[in-house]
């Protein structure tokens, strides 16, 4: 991951701004680090791939 | 008989005594808030208690206004479950701030329809997003077998409030393992029942597409005498099932039967510590069991299920990270953060292989009727400890406690933790897991434990 660190930074940084969350400098590291976290801990969901098909389990109902 | 007044006492048997007028509902409620002053200072479970409230419904009990099946019966609620009046904490401070609650939850308002007595709100962590029962606001809620030890969250306080002996019963909320973390690491029987079937209306949401409400208490019976007492269809919760309620304290003691049990293999025979698999073991020998399932891509069940929460938890306090950031407890703050700035890809994604999993594992309920897997991958890790040890790997505390809970509740089956208590050593829980809306069967497996003397479930 240690290659990945400055864009998960400048991902932090550009998406925070996007969507008009303030990140104080004090709080910018852990959400860098909880980021890189993410991307491990959802590694093994983003490595596979699902049929087209298949569809969430839909729970609304109009 | 245990003395309904003491410590010892299950609900089952304070109901007992009530409804044979051996005691008044009023000497059980004077006696629990004793308790409770008593040992707070030591357990910190209570953020609210209301002696008022509950003095007053005994008085009416004790004058024939209700009758039920936990007449008498003193509970306790994780702080997120609305109480009138209160405003509902969900371990935050900044709820605190908000309005009070104009109604109790709809289960307070069920448990207290079958004679129980709310005494009060419990610790919890912050937004529920937690596994450990610390919190920066109200102080961590310490593990009452050894108050150095964390009671695992995030129902934090309705494990300490249990296994303190406080009061009988409590309820929490599970996500992805906030009942169940603290009945294995309090040494506890908690019943996280099937995704939907338990109204979640009237309590403060975390992730709508994984949240649970179920109880915490010392024995199998008490699960079943709370569950059965608040099924039922409601209106106000959408995801609240419509199917009718399925008694389940009628089975409790049929035993084994026919019921075939198996153990979870592969990847819940690793990335725990020995007392983890030790405790399986002890319970799949007492079982008979030796047939071992798969539950196929648990791993990546476990990322799906992390995804979701993320996103979802982010996404519902994006507000709040935006106006007052400094107000939330540092050990949730950025991970919300975080979690705001992940892909929505990720989040269909992971509702998309939710799908696929759910069907893959009940096509193993087509040759099992339970599954029996760990809790918690080690005994209570020590407050303030942030990384522990797995299996010679050094991992963060907060997101691995809940490794082997967090793959069942993401595609809502019902589980109960059973305890399993040794002299000289903290207490650990197993998983028995059940098909969907197959409480009865894991409460039978887990009543069953408990008569062998396998598991059980003692106020420290």
């Amino acid at each position: 991951m240690t290659d990945e660190k400055p864009d998960v930074a400048r991902w932090v940084d550009e998406g925070a701004r996007m969507i008009g969350l303030t990140i104080a400098p004090e709080y910018r590291a852990r959400v860098i680090q909880n980021v890189e976290r993410s991307l491990v801990i959802a590694q093994p969901l983003l490595a596979i791939e699902l049929d087209d098909e298949l569809t969430p389990g839909p729970v609304f109902r109009p | 008989m245990t003395d309904p007044l003491s410590k010892e006492a299950t609900a089952g048997e304070i109901a007992r005594s009530v409804a044979a007028g051996k005691v008044k509902s009023l000497a059980v409620v004077e006696a629990t808030l004793k308790r409770i002053e008593a040992a707070e200072p030591a357990v910190n479970a209570f953020t609210d208690i209301v002696p008022d409230r509950a003095r007053r419904r005994a008085t009416d009990l004790d004058a024939g206004k209700h009758r039920g099946p936990l007449a008498g019966v003193p509970f306790a609620v994780k702080n997120l479950f609305d109480i009138d009046g209160l405003p509902t904490r969900a371990g935050s401070r900044i709820n605190v701030d908000g309005p009070k609650a104009g109604r109790d939850g709809a289960l307070i308002r069920k448990l207290e329809a079958a004679g129980a007595i709310l005494v009060g709100g419990l610790n919890m962590g912050e937004y529920a997003y937690d596994f450990t029962g610390e919190n920066a606001h109200y102080g961590p809620s310490r593990n009452p077998h050894d108050t150095t030890r964390m009671t695992g969250g995030s129902s934090g306080g309705s494990g300490a409030a249990v296994a303190s002996g406080e009061v009988p019963l409590s309820l929490g909320s599970d996500t992805n393992g906030s009942i169940r973390v603290p009945s294995s690491l309090c040494g506890l029987f908690g019943l996280k029942p099937t995704y939907g079937r338990l109204s979640r209306a009237g309590s403060f949401p975390f992730v709508d597409a994984l949240d649970h409400l179920g109880p915490i208490a010392r024995s199998p019976e008490d699960l079943a005498l709370a569950f059965d007492a608040m099924q039922g269809a409601d209106p106000d919760d959408p995801v609240c099932t419509h199917m009718p309620p399925d008694p389940t304290l009628p089975h409790l003691g049929e035993g084994l039967g026919d019921l075939r049990i198996a153990i979870a293999g592969d990847y819940f025979t690793r990335g725990g510590e020995p007392e983890a698999f030790a405790a399986v073991a002890t319970v799949a020998k007492a079982l008979d069991a030796t047939r071992e399932v798969v539950l196929p891509q648990a791993a990546v069940a476990r990322a799906a299920a992390y995804v979701i929460t993320a996103i979802e938890g982010a996404g519902l306090h994006l507000p709040r990270l935006r106006a007052r950031p400094q107000d939330f407890d540092p050990d949730t703050r950025e991970r919300f953060m975080a979690g705001a700035l992940l892909p929505g890809s990720w989040y269909v994604k992971a509702q998309r292989f939710r799908r696929q999993f759910r069907a893959n594992v009940l096509r193993l309920f087509d040759e099992v009727d339970v599954i029996l897997a760990p809790a918690t991958p080690c005994f209570a890790p020590r407050l303030g400890q942030t990384m522990m040890k797995i299996g010679g790997v050094e991992l963060a505390v907060r997101a691995n406690l809940g490794v082997f809970t967090q793959p069942i509740s993401f595609i809502g089956l019902p589980v109960v933790v059973a305890p399993l208590q040794r002299a000289g050593s903290m207490p650990i829980g197993v998983q028995i897991i059940a098909r969907p809306y197959n409480e009865k069967a894991a409460l039978r497996v887990a009543a069953f434990l408990e008569k062998q003397g396998v598991a059980s479930a003692r106020p420290a």
